[in-house]
């Protein structure tokens, strides 16, 4: 009898010509080596995916639904000079990791066959470039289309002995390519014998090797600048090419080096599992850009890194490995404004050779730092300084700025010429960009969008490339667009997807008149309640809405009602992607960028007055003396009789002839708000400040006429109280409901290191305590930081306290202990944000959660999920805030435009004080600037600096002091900052 | 960074090149073990099974080994080679086997005819010599052509295979159900084991140790059940095959 042998067996089947299989070694992290075999199944039936093919239509894969993907490739692919019958484009590698701006312009680049080949080099070599990729292939309208090459058993090729990986994946490009040339014109001849315009398949790469061995084999190749040269619009284009790839070719003629080298990944991993050096992420000064900060969880005081050599090459938010130096280079954080376009005014783009790291000025002022630093050790408080040995992740985003114009070397319009040119990022903490271009002329003056690409050891600042212009710098549109580009706010108009989950009816959408229609299932009919509303003035977007009536034992009901968003945004679908993407309503001076479509936002969502709209509704049953008795929560239908602006409901409270329910439900309302706010208070919760203006614009040009501080009424904390009781109530509910998912928000208690500053200030300068031990202590002690003759001096403590707090955030119920939900600045145990579905996302997956915990409907899947909610409150954490820098930004902008011109002199309390300057704070514009001691006179005054007084006495012909805390009289002037080109307010001292 | 299973929904290939509703390689042999009373060796994929039957024979001591009164026993034992996985790693008996030789015994033990043998055991010796993924199913797979080939009577072929559920693409909520994973993909999709009765659509085994959205699990149970149809086929060719020689 005939026994078994698996070597026979194998042997006998491998035969089988469509089995191939892939063998590889890779190593673990734990340093092991790994053999993995897997297997590949090679078939002919993977599409070509061009519409000119009929044969691979038939034989295209079927899903389990027996639907046939639409093939992608157009049967008349555009052409260019070279390939006038068109072309269908297959770039290598390093065409997407060079040129993916390119690949992304709507108006060129269509028609390209990714390969697996170069998608799975993409992805190892990038992973944000691999997304990039990923989405250019969703998008219809580009017409990207990826080829499995490796699984086609006619392109598959195995890896040849001796063979490296980079020569066998360039074979397997060309083979691809070549294959593809013949199929297609094999399927344009089937097709009809009489058409002749058979379009070429083009391999796109700037190896030379690689454009050689394809020249041999006849394969068509052409490199990607050559190829965008025979573009239209080749000048634009060739601009957004990366500029890494001159780099390569032109470094074997330099070898000088600015900066040290990086370590590899692996010694930085050791050396941070070892303690000898730390991870953190790298943030720069917004005062001194050659100082930055690393906060790493061995220390509790951030690591200093001064100086350009010690900060080696990296960017604001990078995430960066640091050491530690040793303790004689330690040094005090600097007490002195250093900023990058003084110093290093004259900086040439184009020459590199004879450049010195750190230029001389910038050396100076190092050299007086650190004589300061050693001449007052009487200070005593040198802190651990540390230099960055490696970047585990880069964070570089695109940067909005524009070019510097001492940098252009021919300013001319029309020249063509390509040079090298600056572009000076809006942000402070980025370094000059440097840019290859061939429009200088055209875009000085303009707002420019750019990215970096590389930042080498001998270049002493980054290189990046041009993406696109965004207008005039200075028009209201392009500054506009620019600070929702910093903030990463997403700005387009809602695609067609979306718009499409909106209710047919559109603004014709009316609460069903019949109470059996589905609608009405589960909803309490509240419509006979007098409910209002009270905003701020011209709000259109109406989250929320309010009612109280006395009960017959003596208690009252009081209500808050919230719009029903959750009822039209379904989760899942189109337009709740979008909404939890944009995670938030930006609310800009002229501008709303809404989460929500606007016929939500505005209208069936919006609790407008006279008309009946669904409602989420809280009601509590609450005594005289505030306290709570029960709690409920419904979905419900209710008519808000007015909508009042927070001064009109302050006017009708307080005429005491209107004797209406309404108005006496308000101030029902308003005294149990006081008591509520009482108990707040007595509880520990603070009590901050931010510097609030208002600009007031004209109605049709949304010119800014004038700034005024806002004002608080009592009815702003009136609905403040009854948002927070909601707030807090949902909380409880859904956490009691789902304990590991609850989409709540907290505010962590801030580390007391944070105030140890600002207590000394107070005390030194003032001879006030500061107590942070709790959130009672501080609110008691902040209410005793009084100076009798200057009442403003308190809120000015509270504006600086507030800016020693931590963040509040967004997280997920089981990612954190029950005691680490506390919210700080409330003093509440649990807190969530329910109160504004229209304008948050995190309200939404509230309401979400409560109806689901009041057994409303369902929960969806994607709400169960732990991770899926973490992702969610990570982005919309970032949305959040993002979208208050944005806010204040575009603040920012429209005073320095209100005061455009102006001339006037305010008063101001000095916030900061730097050896070389101080920073002073208007409260009537809310605006805080640096005054600077060369603004006070030329030449610029000696000046000592007592740091321990925080006293700048200041010599020459101004001859007087500056200390903290101290009232100053300014004047405000306005000028175009030359660094950012921002016109930003000027102040001087009189 | 080789790619992973997020690329199905590009153009509807899995990581080794297959289909959602295509075997891989199957290929089988029995009678291998001359000694053994039955025996079969089993590939699917880089999946390589050898098993081998001893007994029905009367338990050594009788009422420790040896099953009731009116009854076999079936005794099943799982082996790995050390060098069966990527890491060279001794497995002693831990859950995870422990769990899987369960799941083989009370699933033949109501499949055989264990009431014509009283007091004696049937032993099931199974040795895992290469894993990738489906390593339950090519158990039961090869189990069941052993003990064909050991003559013992059964009501029929038992037949198993994996299937998964494919990795939604965040703005798609549609996945397609895929057949038999190798290793990579069991590692990242959710997946379960179903094991038939030969032609029928009755599930005698079926085992799922991931989380996955219950909307999900119909169509992956008619793509795995659809998956032990044309398995049986393959097994029944084998049997048939073999079968030849003696004719």
């Amino acid at each position: 009898m005939e026994y078994f042998s698996l070597k026979r067996s194998n042997a006998a089947d491998r035969g089988g010509l469509n089995l191939s299989s892939k063998v590889y070694v890779r190593s673990t992290k734990s340093g092991k080596v790994q053999k993995i075999v897997r297997e590949l199944y090679l078939r002919q039936d993977i599409p070509c995916s061009s519409n000119l093919c009929r044969p691979c239509l038939e034989t295209a894969p079927t899903d389990y639904t027996k639907k046939v993907a639409p093939f992608v490739l157009s049967d008349t692919p555009a052409g260019s000079k070279n390939f006038p019958n068109g072309q269908y484009l297959v770039p290598d590698t390093n065409a997407f990791l060079t040129g993916m701006d390119l690949f992304e312009m709507e108006t060129a680049f269509h028609d390209v066959i990714v390969l697996q080949t170069v998608l799975e080099e993409v992805k190892n070599r990038s992973l944000p470039l691999y997304h990039r990729l990923i989405a250019l292939t969703k998008n219809e309208g580009k017409r990207f289309y990826v080829f499995f090459n490796e699984f086609r058993q006619e392109t598959h090729i195995p890896r040849d002995v001796g063979e490296t990986i980079n020569d066998r994946n360039d074979r397997a490009v060309r083979k691809a390519v070549e294959w593809y040339n013949q199929h297609i014109t094999q399927a344009v001849k089937t097709r009809s014998k009489s058409q002749m315009r058979i379009p070429s398949v083009v391999m796109i790469t700037d190896d030379r090797d690689n454009l050689r061995k394809a020249k041999m084999e006849k394969v068509p190749a052409i490199t990607l600048a050559d190829f965008v040269f025979s573009l239209e619009n080749a000048d634009e284009l060739l601009d957004m090419m990366s500029a890494a790839q001159d780099q390569r070719e032109v470094r074997s003629k330099k070898t000088e080096v600015f900066y040290g080298e990086h370590y590899t990944v692996s010694k930085m991993m050791t050396g941070v599992k070892a303690g000898t050096m730390h991870q953190g992420i790298f943030n720069v000064s917004p005062y001194n850009y050659l100082e930055g900060s690393v906060h790493v969880p061995a220390f509790d005081k951030s690591l200093l890194i001064l100086g350009r050599e010690n900060s080696n090459r990296a960017v604001s938010g990078d995430v960066v490995v640091v050491e530690v130096l040793p303790q004689d280079q330690w040094k005090a954080p600097s007490t002195k404004i250093i900023e990058e376009e003084t110093l290093n005014k004259n900086d040439n783009p184009e020459v590199e050779d004879g450049e010195t790291i750190v230029s001389e000025r910038e050396r100076k002022a190092l050299q007086e730092e650190v004589k300061r630093a050693h001449g007052q050790s009487s200070e005593g408080k040198p802190l651990p300084t540390a230099r960055v040995v490696g970047i585990v992740k880069r964070n570089w985003r695109q940067y909005v700025g524009h070019i510097d114009q001492g940098s252009v070397r021919s300013t001319s319009k029309t020249s063509r010429q390509q040079q090298m040119v600056f572009l000076v990022p809006m942000d402070k903490r980025i370094p000059k960009i440097r840019i290859r271009t061939r429009q200088a002329g055209e875009l000085l003056g303009q707002r420019i969008l750019a990215t970096i690409d590389s930042w080498d050891r001998d270049s002493r600042y980054p290189m990046g490339h041009f993406v696109r212009s965004l207008g005039e710098l200075e028009s209201k549109g392009a500054e506009t667009e620019a600070l929702l580009l910093e903030w990463d706010v997403q700005y387009k108009p809602f695609p067609k997807t979306v718009l499409d989950c909106l209710p047919a009816e559109g603004h014709d959408w009316k609460v069903p008149a019949s109470l059996d229609d589905p609608g009405w299932k589960g909803r309490k009919n509240l419509r006979d309640l007098l409910v209002c509303s009270i905003d701020p003035p011209g709000c259109v977007d109406i989250d929320d809405a309010l009612h109280a009536r006395k009960l017959q034992n003596g208690n009252f009901e009081v209500g808050v009602h919230i719009a029903d968003v959750s009822h039209f945004v379904k989760p899942n679908n189109a337009m709740d992607k979008e909404a939890s993407q944009r995670g938030t309503t930006v609310y800009l001076v002229d501008k709303r960028i809404d989460m929500l479509p606007m016929l939500l936002g505005t209208d069936l969502c919006s609790l407008k007055p006279y008309v009946e709209r669904y409602a989420f509704s809280v009601l509590w049953e609450i005594t005289s003396d505030a306290d709570i008795v029960s709690s409920q929560f419904t979905k419900s239908v209710i008519r808000s009789r007015e909508a009042f602006s927070y001064e009109q409901a302050q006017i009708r409270i307080d005429d005491a002839s209107q004797q209406d329910d309404l108005t006496n439900g308000m101030r029902t309302l308003l005294m149990l708000s006081k008591k509520l706010k009482q108990k707040r208070y007595e509880a520990g919760a603070l009590n901050l400040a931010s510097p609030e203006v208002k600009v007031q614009t004209e109605s049709e040009t949304s010119d800014p006429v004038d700034v005024q501080t806002k004002k608080l009424l009592d009815t702003n904390s009136l609905v403040e109280e009854f948002m927070l009781l909601a707030n807090i109530s949902v909380a409880a509910k859904n956490y009691e409901a789902f304990p590991q998912t609850a989409l709540l928000r907290r505010h962590a208690a801030p580390p007391k290191t944070n105030f140890e500053e600002l207590a000394n200030q107070l005390k030194v300068k003032k001879g006030l305590e500061l107590r942070s031990d709790s959130s009672k202590a501080l609110a008691d002690s902040l209410d005793t930081c009084v100076v009798p003759e200057e009442p403003f001096f308190n809120t000015l403590v509270r504006i600086m306290a507030t800016r020693c707090m931590m963040s509040a955030e967004y997280f997920c119920a089981g990612t954190q202990a029950y005691p680490e939900f506390r919210h700080y600045g409330l003093a509440s145990e649990i807190y969530t944000h329910f109160t504004s579905p229209i304008r948050r996302y995190a309200d939404l997956e509230a309401h979400r959660q409560l109806a689901a915990a009041i057994e409303y409907e369902a929960l969806d899947p994607s709400l169960q999920s732990k991770s899926k909610l973490e992702g969610v409150c990570k982005n919309i954490n970032v949305r959040h805030r993002n979208a208050q820098m944005a806010g204040r930004a575009s603040i920012e902008y429209y005073v320095g435009q209100a005061l455009k011109g102006k001339d006037i002199t305010e008063e101001g309390f000095v916030m900061k004080v730097f050896s070389n300057g101080f920073v002073v704070f208007v409260p009537r514009f809310g605006i805080e600037s640096l005054i600077r001691l060369r603004d006070l006179a030329t030449p610029e005054p000696e000046a000592q600096f007592d740091a321990e007084n925080y006293v700048l006495k200041v010599g020459g012909e101004v001859n007087g002091s500056v200390e903290l805390f101290e009232k100053v009289n300014v004047r405000i002037t306005d000028e175009v900052e030359q660094s950012t080109g921002k016109r930003k307010v000027k102040l001087t001292l009189v | 960074m080789p790619l992973d299973t997020s690329t199905y929904s590009l153009a509807l290939l899995r990581l080794d090149g297959r289909r959602w509703n295509e075997l891989r390689r199957i290929h089988a042999q029995i009678s291998t073990q001359a000694a053994a009373d039955g025996s079969s060796y089993l590939e699917m994929g880089n999946t390589k099974v050898l098993c081998t039957v001893t007994g029905p024979a009367e338990g050594r001591q009788s009422g420790q080994r040896g099953g009731k009164d009116s009854e076999a026993k079936v005794e099943v034992e799982i082996g790995f080679a050390g060098f069966s996985g990527l890491e060279r790693r001794k497995r002693k008996n831990d859950k995870r086997t422990a769990e899987m030789q369960h799941t083989l015994e009370t699933a033949y033990s109501s499949l055989l005819l264990t009431h014509l043998y009283p007091h004696s055991t049937i032993t099931l010796n199974i040795h895992i010599l290469s894993q990738d993924g489906s390593l339950l199913a090519a158990c039961l797979n090869a189990a069941t052509l052993a003990l064909i080939d050991a003559g013992i009577p059964m009501t029929d072929y038992l037949v198993a295979c994996t299937a998964a559920s494919s990795a939604t693409s965040s703005d798609s909520d549609n996945s397609d159900p895929l057949l038999d994973l190798n290793n990579l993909e069991e590692q990242e999709l959710p997946f379960l084991t179903v094991g038939t009765l030969g032609k029928t659509d009755r599930v005698s085994v079926l085992i799922c140790e991931t989380r996955v959205r219950m909307e999900r699990v119909e169509g992956m149970l008619a793509v795995g059940i659809e998956g032990c149809k044309r398995m049986r086929e393959i097994l029944d060719g084998v049997v048939k095959e073999y079968g030849k020689k003696f004719s």
